[in-house]
């Protein structure tokens, strides 16, 4: 029983130590300390208050896909990628929620992978490693020391890959045709119909126009899945881009970095300078590049650029 | 799937052993097993299939071979006139059934890993001899550790040959001594005497094991975290393109990747053997700091022990002391003198001991380079040892001397860079290509100023994190070296120490690991083998 108390107390003092770093180290500026503790998990939580003209959200295929720091380059919109690894619709609909108490973007791209994909059936190492993101945020932000180090102070710091992975690796897949026409539509589990419906309210709630995409991958997206989302688009009067069906030059044999399930940094400079072009034809955005206000994304940039 | 995973080691493991502890005694060792094969099924699916057969193939061949032992002993009690043509007699058939235990072993293995290079040689051969005829090439993925449980079992049923252990009846002890599951991703190559009763003898996990179980445990994710991890992207991107890199890069690389082979290797030796812990089971230690050695035959009895000592009892000693060995060196000391003739045999055995040592970490020349060139290197040793220390009485060095220590480990250390470049490169043209770079485009200062150790994975923090790490591990081995038993000196200080101690261990592995978003973890490079 004392080894038991002594086991307890160490664990405990362990919690309260890690519970400081995570203080130290996490960088919020817009939430009070218990806030931002409990929800670390969402990147965005780094970003200064109302600075984000697009969220991006969705899962892996975002956060291989979009750059925001190329879209910020070339065209000075503001983005975020909300994206986490096989993200089910009840996260992103929390995400979003999330992310509209400090932001208000006038544009959310959703990725239409996450309306297929079970909540419940979900692989558990998925959920296992969202319930540790939670409970232990150092896991993701351990590697901010270094930081510390390049931006001299907390007040300098910025995000620089604004939620993106930044991959250069190559494992080549091969230049095929992988959309085969059907008539055919995929399944869409029934609470997911529901939480869709939810996000489409909370969007509309909040003037920002919802747009549906699927992201180019040989591997998660099927002509099945086009005609459902297709359809949900039209039903709802919402755009939905298909990067699977549009020719946007794409390699497999050099820009994915999983032999075709994921794009790599040179695809995903591909789609965010369509997509860029995209939000740029809604006449709905400005460009930030000349406004001091948004230095911080300069800074950014420059950091991207060293990578 | 390794065992650095922490849903592994800090979720799945101690859930085991809350369980192992809530069963009763006798349910334990069938616990451990099952756990085992889960996680066999986990990482290799159905080709469990063939650990279950190499389990059931030895658990027979053994009982066989007893039978055999104790039906040869009653005859001779019977007829002790006899005694030797029974033994002659009985001393074959056991070698018929050995055989067989071998060949059913032997042949799962090759089938999984030489049959592909095997294929592929044998094509180029024909080829050659311009014969119109092709083996089909197919490369299998094998079951997880194939390399290091078809040791086992073959250790198992030599041992049980050579009358050193008798025959197990129990199938599950069998069964558990194979496919432990700490040990079935990189070993140790464990012997049945070390682990078998220990592993069967379902002793409670105590406060005190699973304290100093998850000591050791954390001693191995600090080194592999900090720095195994952290050099991957370093190595692997430089090996691969050595030729865009300057000499200089290539040496740091090569230097980086003995690093890391050793950091990963021992950190997961430190999990293996802090697993067992748990357990009350003492597996053989497989490292004991091996850079201290003074040359590479010394090298290897302190790196991957458990594999070399297997060499030693299963093929070095079969080999040298067999009968047409010991004729042949008659013959050589009649030729060559007192000196170079007894050489010969060792030499032999020593040549096969090291082929058969390249070919086990893998079907591919460059493994077969690495293992003549440690043949090359002892051979050498042992020939000129005697001149060497001629020359040092001559010239009054003495051996024993700290100064002639620390140049002998550097010497050696610069060989095994050497013979890991060529491990790991990724064909033997290449290690020469890599070769050849750092000796004549070395370069260091420009490539120091042009950046270039800065764009290769690492930047300046982390070569301090490595840095200072590296450090850590040092000063641990030299008290190693110099037998302190830290582990228990730590036990014995006050507590306050000893979780400061603690805590700085864990903090650092959270805060300084490579592990998350921007590093890509080693795999276990052992495992492949």
């Amino acid at each position: 029983m004392k080894k038991m108390l002594r086991f307890i107390l160490f664990m405990s003092i362990l919690g309260i130590i890690l519970l400081i770093l995570e203080l130290l180290l996490i960088q919020a500026p817009n939430m009070n300390v218990i806030e931002s503790l409990l929800d670390t998990n969402f990147e965005i939580i780094e970003e200064k208050n109302d600075t984000i003209d697009v969220i991006f959200l969705g899962d892996s295929l975002v956060y291989s896909s979009i750059s925001p720091m190329e879209i910020w380059n070339e065209y000075g919109y503001t983005s975020f990628d909300c994206a986490e690894a096989a993200q089910i619709i009840p996260n992103a609909y929390k995400y979003l929620e999330f992310a509209i108490k400090t932001q208000h973007p006038k544009i959310v791209v959703m990725e239409a992978n996450v309306i297929f994909r079970d909540p419940n059936k979900r692989d558990l190492k998925y959920d296992i490693s969202y319930f540790a993101k939670k409970i232990a945020p150092i896991r993701q932000y351990h590697d901010y020391w270094k930081k510390y180090i390049d931006f001299g102070s907390k007040e300098n710091w910025v995000n620089v890959n604004k939620g993106f992975r930044y991959i250069v690796d190559i494992k080549p897949s091969k230049n095929k045709k992988y959309m085969k026409k059907t008539k055919k539509y995929n399944d869409i589990p029934k609470e997911n119909i529901s939480y869709l419906d939810d996000i489409i309210k909370l969007c509309n709630e909040n003037d920002i126009k919802l747009v549906l995409v699927s992201l180019p991958t040989q591997v998660a997206w099927k002509y099945k899945k086009h005609n459902t989302t297709d359809k949900i688009a039209k039903e709802n009067n919402l755009d939905f881009i298909d990067f699977n069906l549009l020719d946007l030059g794409i390699d497999w044999e050099k820009e994915t970095k999983d032999s075709g399930e994921h794009l790599n940094l040179y695809g995903a400079k591909k789609v965010s300078s369509y997509l860029g072009k995209y939000l740029k034809d809604t006449k709905m955005l400005i460009d930030h590049r000349e406004d001091s206000k948004y230095d911080d994304w300069h800074k950014a940039y420059k950091e991207y650029s060293k990578e | 799937m390794s065992y650095f995973d922490p849903i592994y080691i800090f979720f799945a493991v101690p859930i085991l052993l809350i369980i192992y502890n809530l069963v009763p005694k006798k349910v334990r060792p069938i616990l451990l097993l099952l756990f085992s094969f889960g996680l066999f099924i986990f990482i290799s699916k159905w080709l469990t299939l063939f650990l279950i057969l190499s389990i059931v193939s030895i658990y027979f061949i053994g009982i066989f071979l007893d039978k055999l032992n104790k039906k040869r002993d009653l005859l001779i009690q019977d007829n002790p006139d006899n005694k030797k043509e029974i033994k002659e007699k009985y001393k074959k058939y056991k070698k018929l059934v050995l055989i067989l235990g071998i060949l059913i072993n032997v042949s799962f293995l090759f089938f999984f890993k030489y049959l592909n290079f095997f294929a592929t040689n044998t094509n180029l051969l024909l080829n050659l001899f311009k014969i119109n005829y092709q083996l089909k090439v197919a490369k299998y993925i094998a079951p997880i550790g194939i390399s290091f449980y078809t040791l086992e079992a073959l250790s198992y049923i030599l041992d049980v040959y050579n009358e050193k252990i008798e025959a197990d009846k129990n199938i599950i002890r069998v069964s558990l001594y194979l496919s432990f599951f700490p040990q079935i991703m990189e070993g140790p190559i464990a012997r049945y005497s070390d682990t078998a009763s220990d592993l069967y003898a379902g002793n409670k996990v105590t406060y005190n094991n699973f304290c100093s179980g998850y000591q050791r445990i954390l001693y191995g994710f600090f080194k592999k975290l900090l720095i195994a991890d952290r050099l991957n992207f370093l190595v692997s991107t430089v090996f691969d393109n050595y030729a865009s890199y300057s000499g200089a890069t290539a040496a740091l690389s090569v230097i980086g990747y003995t690093i890391m082979l050793y950091m990963e290797f021992s950190g997961t030796m430190d999990i293996v053997i802090g697993t067992g812990e748990f357990f009350g089971i003492k597996i053989p230690e497989n490292f004991r700091q091996p850079f201290f050695a003074k040359n590479i035959s010394e090298f290897w009895t302190r790196w991957h022990i458990s594999l070399g000592l297997w060499f030693k009892d299963y093929i070095f000693y079969p080999v040298s002391l067999s009968k047409s060995m010991k004729k042949l060196t008659l013959k050589a000391r009649n030729l060559m003198g007192n000196r170079f003739g007894p050489l010969v045999s060792g030499a032999i055995a020593l040549f096969a001991v090291w082929f058969l040592n390249g070919l086990w970490h893998g079907a591919g020349y460059t493994f077969l380079f690495y293992g003549m060139y440690q043949f090359i290197l002892i051979l050498l040793g042992n020939i000129f040892e005697p001149t060497i220390n001629n020359i040092c009485k001559k010239i009054k060095i003495n051996r024993q001397n700290k100064i002639y220590r620390v140049f002998q480990s550097i010497k050696m250390t610069f060989f095994v860079f050497i013979g890991e470049l060529f491990f790991r490169a990724t064909s033997v043209k290449a290690g020469f290509g890599m070769l050849k770079k750092i000796f004549t485009n070395f370069h260091l200062i420009s490539t120091f100023k042009s950046g270039e150790f800065l764009k290769i994975g690492l930047d300046g923090k982390d070569y301090v994190v490595i840095f200072i790490a590296l450090i850590v591990v040092f000063i641990i081995s030299l008290l190693k070296e110099k037998n302190h038993n830290i582990r228990e000196e730590i036990n014995q200080k006050n507590i306050c120490i000893k979780w400061i101690i603690y805590y700085l261990l864990i903090l650092s592995i959270i805060i300084f690991g490579a592990y998350g978003f921007g590093y890509l973890p080693v795999d276990p490079i052992y495992a492949d083998f």
